[in-house]
């Protein structure tokens, strides 16, 4: 209230043509969102400062202006193009502040949009060199907003951060070397004044880490490898190792292990913890590599002020199929027989939702919400471990029996490794005391195999070929119960959900599709209540916002990600998607 | 076939009737001979720095792919151009960026790319490519340090000593299989041939297993302190390849003629000459 206020006297002012700004409100306006701002975003309906509406990365607002009765009035006001011809995949999620829509788009793009006209105020493109090779489509997740600077990754492996009224460079540091196969497109974190990230891409022989850079000069204050054995660094000096050197790996696997920290992470101030999931181990046949190889597939807690890290949790030890463990960790007051316990949840690639302590990394219950975890019979709640299927570990094919020499058996593992959920954020209601999860029905032919090749020479690798494993459907967004694990409610959609999900406290889930629908639901009942096509498909994730007394919804539209890249039956279901490349945005009409 | 050689025709008529420069323009359509023959120039996509085959010296490109592109192109009277091309995880992606596609990042596609293994399996699931004309066998070797490593000594010995391979790659799988895991400890990961040979010279490891032309162009004049030889290694597998090129689906023609081409460079000791100079050993690709 006291902050829409304050913006009031702003607008005020200027309009009035006065030099003397009101006081507070013109310090916060020139200023911008301070950390505080910052840590108290899931509580502001007025703003989006952070990737996940919240560093906790709950996807919850406070509004109810848009509820079950009047969704269905629910308008565009205008829509963005991002223009170009290069469009592919929009997974982004907008930042909102005082009037302004800070959006990435594909190639590495950010634009900002007046939020009232939908006019642009200005955008930067990241000079790309040649050369770059990114893994997935050439998608970014979204930028991160402190002071007067926004920030964002690029394709390149470079921080970028840009003032927030102009445009204009403040600075851009390289966080790694694209040459050598890394990239980043998560969003940026922010906590006390440090810009923290992950680092993607480089899945050959590289280890995966969570740095921290001072937000104003971008210089690194401390890194944290994701692998044990590996030292990190704190204030340029080298502080602690990573676990204990090869309690884990054998050899020097270590080096190269993998785990990267590609999809970024979230805070829970309450407990001063950062959240970052790592990526599969590598070379990828599990058979060469013995042990549990942490800590990648995993979980991590880290300290912010120095990167030591808190706590583990590894979802998939020794991970064999692909399935990394990056997803996000969302922060909650789990109420249970009369007690509020401070967990997460984190809905796994490998099809688990696991619900863990978050003061302390121990399980408490982990449970499918896909329709088949073939690897796993389930997770023992006192050693926190899989049992597995061993029959469901591609085997090595040194033991023969595939098509070919040199290839070993295929087995039909599910999920696949496009994963029970990939990349996309799933959302937690406080109100509902649900979460709900945009996940994917399908598996995977498996086999490792001796022969196939990098630059003209013969390497190891693995063949797969994914299938849906229904006829109808393989998204589904599904309401699950983190008390039991049992799903409430699921709606199922024809191609694989890409999107992220958005709730609110009117009683709404909000959540795109890639035959170009923007949804809302009924978070209680799943029923749905009101749709919009935009054009093309949504892989984004959805925003609300309040502006001007009203309540206003953002979302992102483009085709593309990692689903397109892969052919198969799965293809089949997204073959006639057109691209894009469109912020939409929404309101109810003026009664 | 037919099919393709009607598609092949009239896709030519088409370019005839709207103008060359359209088709240019345009990623995604490899040339087929005539177009190729029209513009006069080849294009040839070759991997970035990747010595000794194609790499930067001094800002010009050299390598032994390099030079035998240059061959190919001269003997059919046409110039040359050259599109370098950062490989990716897997070369069915390279085929795609460098091809049929075309990278999503632009730049375009090439006439023919170089350096791609001639495979039946590998051939048959990428389909939208020709891959013909192989130019060179290539297999596996080890450089040794001889002040620890004999002439004659096998295998077993990296149960005692030190061994550099390129992660992920046949020998590196080879080596960690091997007798029961026993050498698993000794093995020396790196993410290159290039820095396996540096941590031979340095006396990081006392010996490299990796391709044989790749050790030959890491090793350079050094291969005189540092022999290279084979082991015997029944089950490696696969213990050899051979490499040629490959261009577009619909570039038929083109493919028969540059493989003509190389065919006649090889029987006339160009393609040996031309691996000499670099220092590496040729070695025909059996029919």
């Amino acid at each position: 209230m006291k902050r829409t206020f304050a913006k009031i006297a702003v607008v005020g002012a200027v309009a009035g043509g006065l030099a003397v700004a009101a006081p507070g409100g013109a310090a916060q306006a020139a200023g911008g969102p301070t950390d505080q701002d910052i840590l108290k975003d899931a509580e502001t309906p007025g703003d989006i400062l952070t990737y996940g509406m919240g560093t906790q990365g709950q996807r919850h607002s406070t509004l109810k202006a848009v509820n079950p009765d009047t969704v269905k009035k629910l308008a565009p006001v205008w829509a963005f193009s991002f223009g170009g011809e290069k469009q592919r995949g929009q997974e982004s999620q907008p930042i909102v502040h005082d009037g302004t829509i800070y959006v990435t788009g594909s190639y590495s793009r950010l634009f900002a949009i007046d939020a009232r006209t939908g006019d642009k105020k200005w955008q930067y493109d990241a000079r790309l060199p040649e050369g770059i090779m990114p893994c997935c489509d050439v998608v970014n997740r979204g930028a991160a907003i402190r002071g007067d600077k926004i920030y964002f990754g690029t394709l390149d492996a470079r921080l970028v951060a840009l003032n927030k009224d102009t445009g204009k460079v403040v600075w851009n540091k390289k966080v790694a070397d694209y040459q050598a196969g890394y990239s980043m497109t998560a969003a940026p974190l922010i906590v006390d004044g440090k810009i923290i990230t992950g680092n993607s891409g480089g899945e050959f022989g590289v280890v995966g880490a969570v740095e921290a850079r001072d937000a104003e000069s971008g210089e690194l204050i401390w890194s944290r490898p994701t692998v044990e054995g590996n030292m990190g660094t704190l204030n340029g000096k080298e502080s602690t190792m990573t676990g204990v050197k090869n309690a884990t790996w054998t050899g020097d696997l270590w080096q190269t292990g993998g785990g990267a920290t590609w999809l970024g992470g979230t805070y829970d101030p309450e407990t001063k913890s950062l959240f970052f999931g790592t990526g599969n181990p590598a070379p990828w046949n599990s058979h060469l590599r013995p042990g549990d190889n942490l800590y990648t597939s995993s979980t991590l807690a880290i300290n912010p002020d120095n990167g030591e890290i808190k706590w583990h949790f590894q979802t998939t030890p020794h991970d064999g199929w692909d399935f990394d463990g990056v997803n996000e960790f969302i922060s909650f007051d789990l109420k249970k027989e009369g007690k509020v316990i401070k967990a997460g949840a984190k809905a796994d690639r490998n099809g688990f939702f696991f619900v863990i302590d978050r003061t302390n990394g121990k399980l408490l219950n982990a449970t499918p919400f896909v329709t088949e975890t073939s690897w796993a019979k389930g997770f023992d709640l006192n050693t926190g471990k899989p049992i597995y299927n061993e029959d469901k570990r591609p085997p090595n094919p040194v033991d023969g029996g595939g098509a070919s020499a040199g290839q070993g058996k295929p087995i039909f593992a599910a999920p696949s490794f496009l994963g029970g959920k990939n990349w996309m954020p799933m959302a937690y209601s406080p109100d509902t005391e649900l979460f709900y999860v945009p996940a994917n029905e399908w598996g995977m032919d498996i086999w490792n195999e001796a022969i196939t090749y990098k630059k003209g020479a013969a390497y190891l690798g693995a063949g797969f070929t994914i299938k849906p494993l229904f006829e109808d459907y393989i998204g589904a967004l599904r309401a699950i119960d983190p008390k039991t694990g049992k799903i409430v409610w699921e709606y199922k959609n024809p191609a694989p959900l890409w999107g992220g999900v958005l709730t609110t406290a009117g009683n709404l889930v909000f959540t795109g599709t890639p035959e170009g629908y923007l949804k809302a639901f009924d978070a209680k009942t799943g029923a749905e209540l009101w749709k919009f096509n935009t054009g093309s498909g949504i892989v984004g994730c959805p925003v609300t916002w309040e502006m001007d007394g009203e309540q206003y919804v953002s979302v992102v539209s483009g085709w593309g990600g990692a689903v397109p890249l892969w052919g198969g039956e799965v293809a089949k279901k997204v073959k006639d998607i057109n691209q894009g490349g469109m912020l939409w945005t929404f309101k109810l009409p003026k009664t | 076939m037919s099919a393709q050689a009607i598609n092949g025709g009239m896709l030519k008529r088409l370019f005839l009737a709207v103008g060359l420069t359209v088709t240019s323009a345009l990623p995604g359509f490899a040339a087929s001979l005539d177009t190729v023959t029209e513009r006069g120039v080849l294009r040839f996509a070759v991997y970035r720095d990747f010595p000794p085959f194609s790499h930067r010296v001094g800002g010009s490109l050299e390598g032994a792919d390099v030079d035998l592109a240059k061959a190919i192109a001269g003997k059919m009277g046409l110039g040359v151009e050259f599109m370098e091309l950062t490989a990716d995880e897997n070369m069915d992606d390279d085929l795609r960026n460098a091809v049929w596609k075309g990278s999503i990042l632009g730049g375009g596609v090439a006439d023919v790319m170089m350096h791609v293994p001639v495979n039946r399996d590998f051939a048959q699931r990428n389909d939208l490519v020709v891959i013909f004309g192989a130019y060179q066998r290539e297999t596996f070797a080890v450089a040794r340090d001889p002040s620890r490593i004999s002439e004659t000594a096998g295998f077993p010995v990296f149960q005692t000593e030190k061994v550099g391979v390129e992660l992920d790659t046949v020998p590196d799988f080879f080596l960690s299989g091997a007798f029961g895991g026993r050498l698993r400890e000794n093995i020396v990961h790196y993410g290159t041939v290039d820095q396996a040979a540096d941590g031979l010279r340095a006396g990081e490891v006392a010996a490299v297993f990796a391709p044989l032309s790749q050790l030959e162009g890491a090793l350079g004049p050094d291969k005189a302190k540092f022999p290279i030889g084979r082991m015997a290694a029944p089950n490696l597998n696969p213990s050899e390849w051979k490499i040629g090129m490959a261009v577009k689906q619909d570039g038929h023609d083109l493919a028969y003629r540059v493989g003509a081409v190389v065919t006649e460079l090889l029987d006339g000791g160009t393609v040996k000459a031309i691996y000499d100079r670099h220092g590496l050993t040729h070695s025909a690709p059996a029919e």
